[in-house]
């Protein structure tokens, strides 16, 4: 109970910026998905209820985005690009150094549910490619080395 | 005017619509996938690509409007080929299942493959598979068929006003899911399935039963249901039912059908259908044939008259029966067996509510076109939530809250949650208070002066009330009242839906005063809503106590006398026994013998038990009905009558609307107007009808109103108000309206007490659609429903089991969260045998309308024990 | 030239409203606030500056739409959901100048009579998130948003609205449904957004670097603006460089600035010397140019004739070493990843493309594929309901039509 009143709250607070209680939908599916985990049935549930909107309409719009979670994800999640100036860039050489060192596939969670890879369209770091987020972190120039060195300041 | 030329086709219009509309307004075929008439645009499928010269790209037809001297071409062969290219795209994913799919035959996808397809794919690679889904019992979902031309989301959000699907994820991943993914939660409308135009969503009942190729008959009906009227069709193959389904764009429904509509005539074929006539004989009801049955029947009618007097005789008529049946049971009743003791349901509030409003406002105020609700600029709703007692109706007041016209509703209206401007919520039971508040500030507002007419003198002394009062009465905000107030002093054209919860209360009398003193202010066209599909022709056909077919006051003696002449029997003027008195009469011993047609008395009026040991003390119960009902289980005679779907007739509607039921199925038993017949005729009056013509001309005759109505003025669908006839024109009469005291009605209900209130909800609003397996289905089991604050207070949680009991019973039931409903409050339905409000409730009358009042039921609650 | 969309970008607090102010931030405003609302349409008119998001609209002819009508209230929305593989240009304004991008949008506001603001954030860019409601604080604090702006009883809010990881939102109407919290998917036009766009009231939708470029207006002048760059499409333009060249990055040029010299003058040349094979000028979506057609001006009116497009400015370049099959069939996966599932061809079709293209890369093609492919685009190009799809099937046609042997090799194995 007392983990979703700081939630309603600042979906309340979102709703002042807008003129339309669906407006606020993606912020508060944002908000959502950081107190819940991911956008879980009930996540969804407890939107559609702050904003008086059908929650299969939210449903509609959380499916659409490829940066919401509408799945569980690990501890800390992967956002690799592989887009092409990632790519020439040695990109998806990382890919396959993440499934050799901790047993991730793209959009998979490693088994000990440390790591979730999600292999990201272009996120805007092109002439410092390869480049990833990792949780909301952005980390660019990336290679063999530095990637691991990265990974492992996250337990 | 608009002049277009579509392959060399001159075509000119005064408005500016689509290209696709302009083509096919000349018979120009283009096709379409994603588009429909009733939706708005989408563009999507591609389908419709036409090229428009001075336009480089190909244009969608379905988006692009036409303008003066357009020259379009679509059977170009760049446009053929760009319409080959996309059912090649479309069938890239869609499986080639045809054999198996319920759609084959009639699927838009298939016959456009047929016509433009490539003889062979080229696309190598695997289909896109996902799993049909039976996870909902009368909903199956085949997501690799769908073609995300999102029909059914746009039917969904922008016509039912469900929201209840979407369309997920995006790229071709991309398909049509209920939030769970599983079943439905939803109002089970089915319109979805309707606009499929392939076999991606489709109805279980006829799952792999069904194929357009085994139709041999489509027979067009009237819905049963409610006093909407929808027009469907009853596709048969053989002797056998194969579905029911609406018509797009046909009838005052335009095709578009509700839960009950589109998935609850399998009734039809209930294993609860009588077959056999029935007497009571050593306590049992035993099989006898038809003529055993007309002989005792008629022997025993006869008996108790010739020893009581007619007077102890009553009928009661069914709001589900047709007119035709109706005019000979009222006709059976006061000349072959003299009595003026008829009535029915209808006479508890939509009757009187109407005569109240016609006396005020002439007769036919109340025949207003349920389409002309969306026209209209302001809407105003109390006493009932139509999306569930007349869906089709509430659905027109869903879209004229979509396109900005502001809906005011008074009480309990969920399904309009999402669709009204201003929700008056008042404490239970205390409209009346509200009614005078919003009555005394639309007379400020208006600046009414009163006096012209009698009418305008008795609203003058109807005293007001403090806003402050208002609210501690009613326990709503100040605002609240005035931005209502406000609303409907701004509106020119609007439409007020009246339902029948706020006249069944103790002082329903008094809101019906006040409401038409508020329509007087506003001068709004006024809907009854009605539960019943030949409501209105109870009316109109004379099954009243006091009024003969067509409306006419029995104590008029020209009306008698005509009345007479033309049936040829003799009848009495003075007013027989309403509905209510009828029972209180046999509950006394004073009545002996009641003839029902039609109607589930005991299920469908509170109280329950009351009606029960009423119905008990009678000499001579007969029921004649289609299905084996609590009150058909009570009579010494049970006559089965032919079902909807088995016979023709006609229904009058909410509107006023004459429509016809066609016949499509053949069934065990005979209309009720034979039975009646039957038994007249062994009563030594011959009817002597040969078929429903004769009844129909005779109703013509009778009733000034039908003048010279035929069959043929019926079938139509512009049978309305006030058809050839002769409305009656009388000025307005307050003969026996009195200013009410105000000050005396105004009680507060108590804090600390818990009042049953009366749930008429959507999937069992009587006691009809139990027998529908597809309905019972998705709903299995009553629900009550209260708010969190109180579940807390009696420690239940969704799922628990409330025991709810009053002094004249006790039900247990499940229990529902819902946080709409006030604390004081548990809201429930009537909807299954044995276990509904009105097996709890007291019987109490209103002491002007005479009909059972639902306020006031407080009732206890508690957790009941642990069930498996 | 002196950076005008950059300018301070060296100062490592270069996003404080107090940097800003100090190098005149925000004295535009003031200048435009003393002038009536149509003169600083007229103000833009004159700069000729055409809109920088890629379809290079000319602003004041969007702007004299939306302020003609008579609807209240009219929306502002900064469209920053650069989401076109290759394009970073706005990253920098957003990051390190967002009180130019804030300026810029207060000055529209006014000129339009907007009350209400958005600025249409990718959700890619968490850091850009966090500067830029810093800075809109820092905005309020000064009496530069709110209720009475600076005193004139000018009225604007603005907001940052996170987008959620949809290319598609990058076209003007499907980030409005976005927006409302809808699936961002394309609207049907007419009406366009300037009569009924977010909550169906009239909607201005610009980028970060056409709102960037307005105070640069205000201050110089329309007519001194008129002057910089090519003549048909004046001004300052950001060039965002990636792929193999020595100093990949953003670059302030104007407008015009050659291809050539972008790669070989600003940018230090090619990695490792290494000799060029291609070029995509403009972002994934425009026509991939060989080495020897680099010497193009980089402008609207320019491009075409040399039979590609200026897009978003984003430049990719690519040595003799890259796989050029692959870096087509990546970019498709990327299209038929954002493809928003709307329309039949796009939908349908490019997935289609991709399966041809993998079997190719994996040297499983079929004689007949790149005829395939190429019907294939033509079916989906100039078919589609928005340009996403032509911009996947103008990716196909280009790559075969510059590169075809490539491919061919690929099959030929």
């Amino acid at each position: 109970m007392n983990k979703t009143d700081g939630l309603i709250r600042d979906i309340r607070a979102i709703k002042e910026k807008y003129q339309s209680k669906r407006a606020a939908l993606l912020p508060a599916l944002y908000l959502a998905q950081r107190e819940f985990g991911w956008l879980s049935p009930e996540a969804l549930e407890f939107v559609a209820e702050a904003l008086d909107v059908p929650k299969a309409s939210i449903k509609g719009t959380a499916t659409f985005y490829a940066m919401f979670k509408n799945k569980p994800v690990g501890r800390h999640l992967i956002q690799l690009c592989t887009n092409v100036a990632c790519m020439i860039m040695g990109a998806e050489r990382l890919v396959d150094l993440l499934r050799d060192k901790y047993g991730i596939e793209p959009n998979g969670t490693s088994a000990d549910g440390r790591f979730s890879l999600v292999i990201m369209e272009c996120i805007g770091a092109c002439d410092t490619a390869p480049a990833m987020l990792i949780n909301e972190d952005f980390y660019d120039n990336l290679n063999k080395e530095n990637i691991i060195d990265i990974l492992e300041n996250y337990k | 005017m608009i002049t277009v030329t579509i392959n060399g086709k001159k075509i000119t219009l005064e408005k500016q619509v689509t290209v696709l509309e302009a083509a096919r307004s000349a018979g120009i075929k283009i096709p379409t996938l994603c588009h429909h008439e009733t939706l708005e645009a989408f563009g999507g499928c591609r389908l419709c690509l036409v090229e428009i010269e001075k336009i480089p790209k190909l244009q969608t037809s379905c988006t692009i409007y036409i303008t003066d001297g357009m020259v379009v071409h679509s059977e170009t062969e760049r446009v053929v080929n760009a319409r080959k290219a996309m059912l090649e795209f479309l069938l890239i994913n869609h499986p080639l299942d045809c054999p198996y799919c319920d759609k084959a035959g009639e699927c838009d996808l298939q016959d456009l493959a047929a016509k433009y397809g490539p003889t062979t794919g080229r696309f190598a690679e695997g289909k896109r598979t996902h799993p049909e889904s039976y996870d909902d019992p009368v909903i199956v979902r085949n997501m690799e068929r769908c073609i995300s031309c999102t029909r059914c989301v746009r039917m969904c959000d922008k016509v039912q006003g469900a929201s209840a699907i979407s369309m997920v994820n995006r790229t071709s991943k991309t398909f049509v899911e209920p939030f769970s993914g599983k079943r439905y939660d939803c109002e089970y409308c089915g319109n979805c399935l309707s606009v499929c135009p392939v076999g991606a969503i489709m109805s279980r009942m006829y799952k792999h039963k069904y194929r357009p190729w085994y139709i041999d008959k489509n027979i067009n009906t009237i819905c049963s249901y409610c006093g909407v009227g929808c027009s469907v069709t009853a596709q048969v193959k053989g002797d056998s039912l194969v579905r029911v389904v609406p018509e797009m764009g046909k009838g005052l429904n335009k095709g578009l059908l509700c839960v009950r509509g589109r998935f609850g005539y399998d009734y039809v074929n209930s294993s609860a259908r009588l077959k056999t006539p029935l007497i009571r004989r050593n306590g049992e009801l035993q099989q006898v044939t038809w003529s055993e049955a007309f002989k005792y029947a008629a022997d025993r009618l006869r008996d108790i008259k010739e020893r009581y007097g007619s007077e102890a005789i009553a009928g009661i008529a069914g709001g589900r029966c047709a007119n035709e049946d109706i005019y000979i049971f009222q006709k059976f009743i006061r000349g072959v067996l003299g009595s003026n003791n008829i009535d029915s349901i209808a006479n508890f509030s939509y009757a009187p509510a109407q005569r109240f409003f016609e006396r005020i406002f002439g007769q036919g105020v109340t025949a207003n076109s349920i389409q002309g609700i969306s026209n209209s600029d302001g809407i105003f709703v109390v006493g009932g939530d139509p999306t569930s007692i007349n869906p089709i109706l509430g659905l027109q007041i869903r879209a004229a809250y979509q396109q900005g016209i502001p809906v005011i509703t008074v009480g309990d209206t969920p399904g309009l949650k999402r669709f009204a401007t201003c929700m008056l919520k008042p404490n239970p039971f205390t409209e009346t208070a509200l009614l005078v508040s919003l009555l005394s500030e639309l007379k400020v507002k208006k600046q009414f002066l009163g006096g012209n007419s009698s009418f305008e003198r008795l609203i003058n002394n109807i005293s007001a009330l403090s806003m402050k009062e208002v609210e501690d009465i009613c326990g709503l905000p100040t605002d609240n009242i005035a931005s209502a107030v406000n609303m409907l002093s701004n509106m020119t054209n609007p439409s007020i839906v009246i339902g029948k919860d706020i006249l069944q209360r103790t002082d329903g009398h008094i809101n019906l005063l006040l409401l038409s003193a508020i329509m007087y202010l506003i001068n709004g066209r006024v809907y009854l809503l009605s539960e019943f599909p030949n409501e209105q022709g109870l009316v109109d056909m004379g099954c009243l106590p006091d009024m003969l077919p067509g409306g006419r006051p029995i104590e008029i003696e020209s009306f008698k006398k005509r009345y007479e002449e033309i049936v040829g029997l003799n009848i009495s003027s003075t007013h027989g026994l309403s509905l209510s008195g009828i029972i209180e009469n046999a509950y006394t011993g004073k009545i002996k013998a009641i003839q029902i047609i039609g109607e589930n008395v005991l299920s469908n009026i509170p109280d329950s038990n009351y009606v029960g040991k009423a119905f008990s003390n009678l000499e001579l119960l007969i029921v004649q009905d289609s299905l084996m009902t609590e009150t058909a289980g009570l009579a010494h005679v049970v006559l089965p009558s032919l079902s909807w779907l088995e016979r023709k007739g006609s229904y009058t509607n909410l509107e006023r609307r004459m429509q016809f039921m066609g016949k499509a199925v053949e069934g065990d038993g005979l209309e009720d107007w034979r039975i009646i017949s039957e038994i007249s005729k062994m009563l030594s009056f011959d009817m002597g009808y040969k078929g429903l013509e004769d009844i129909l001309s005779e109703i013509a005759r009778v009733s000034p109103l039908h003048k010279d109505i035929t069959y043929n003025d019926i079938s139509g669908d512009e049978c309305i108000w006030p058809y050839k006839g002769e409305p009656l024109r009388h000025g307005v009469s307050l003969e026996g309206m009195d200013v009410p005291d105000i000050g005396s009605l105004l009680k507060k209900p108590a804090k600390d007490r818990v009042y049953a209130v009366f749930d008429k909800e959507l999937f069992h609003p009587d006691s009809l659609s139990r027998k529908s397996a597809a309905i019972s289905s998705i709903s299995p089991e009553p629900c009550s429903r209260v708010n969190r604050a109180l579940a807390d207070r009696l420690s239940v949680s969704e799922g628990d089991y409330l025991n709810i009991s009053t002094d004249a019973g006790s039900i247990e039931m499940a229990v529902k969260i819902d946080e709409d409903i006030p604390e004081n409050v548990v809201m429930i339905p009537n909807n299954f045998e044995g276990k509904g409000i009105f097996n709890i409730m007291q019987w109490k009358l209103n002491p002007v309308l005479k009909c059972p009042v639902l306020d006031g039921n407080e009732v206890k609650l508690k957790k009941a024990e642990a069930r498996s | 030239m002196k950076r005008a969309l950059l300018r301070n970008i060296d100062n490592t607090n270069s996003a404080d409203i107090n940097e800003y102010i100090k190098i005149s931030g925000y004295a535009s405003l003031l200048k435009a606030l003393e002038m009536k609302p149509s003169d600083v349409i007229d103000e833009v008119k004159t700069s000729g500056l055409r809109g920088r998001g890629g379809a290079g609209f000319p602003t004041a002819t969007k702007w004299a739409f939306a302020s003609m009508d008579p609807k209240f209230p009219k929306y502002l929305i900064c469209n920053a959901d650069e989401g076109e593989p290759g394009t970073f240009k706005d990253r920098p304004i957003l990051e390190k100048n967002p009180h130019q991008l804030i300026e810029g949008m207060i000055i529209s506001a006014y000129a339009l009579s907007a009350e209400y603001g958005y600025i249409y954030l990718r959700g890619e860019y968490p850091n850009a998130c966090n500067i830029l409601n810093n800075a809109i604080k820092q905005a309020y604090g000064k009496g530069y948003l709110g209720d009475n702006i600076s005193g004139k009883g000018v009225r604007f809010h603005l907001h940052v609205h996170q987008g959620a990881g949809a290319y598609i939102c990058g076209e003007e109407t499907a980030l409005i449904d976005s927006l409302e919290g809808k699936r961002g998917q394309p609207r049907i036009k007419p009406p366009f957004p300037v009569n009924e766009g977010f909550l169906s009231r009239p909607t201005i939708v610009n980028n970060v670097e056409t709102f960037a470029n307005i105070p640069y207006i205000m201050e110089i002048g329309g007519e001194q603006y008129a002057k910089i760059g090519s003549p048909q499409c004046p001004g300052p333009k950001l060039f965002s460089v990636s792929g193999h060249v020595k100093t990949p990055g953003v670059y302030e040029l104007p407008m015009g600035t050659t291809l050539r010299e972008i790669i070989y003058t600003h940018c230090g040349g090619i990695k490792d010397d290494k000799k060029l094979k291609a070029v995509i000028p403009g972002g994934i979506s425009t026509p991939i140019l060989p080495a020897d057609k680099i010497d193009c001006p980089m402008d609207f009116v320019s491009m075409p004739r040399y039979g590609s497009m200026l897009g978003s400015g984003a430049v990719m370049v690519f040595d003799e070493s890259t796989d050029l099959v692959k870096v087509c069939l990546r970019a498709i996966k990327f299209f038929e990843h954002e493809s928003c599932g709307k329309c039949t061809p796009c939908r349908e079709g490019v997935g289609w493309m991709r399966a041809i293209l993998k079997r190719i890369c994996d040297y499983n093609g079929r004689e007949t594929d790149i005829e395939h492919l190429l019907e294939v685009s033509e079916n989906i190009s100039g078919n589609t309901f928005c340009p996403l799809g032509d911009g996947a099937a103008t990716v196909v046609q280009n790559f075969i039509k510059h590169f075809r042997g490539e491919f061919e090799s690929k099959i030929k194995i």
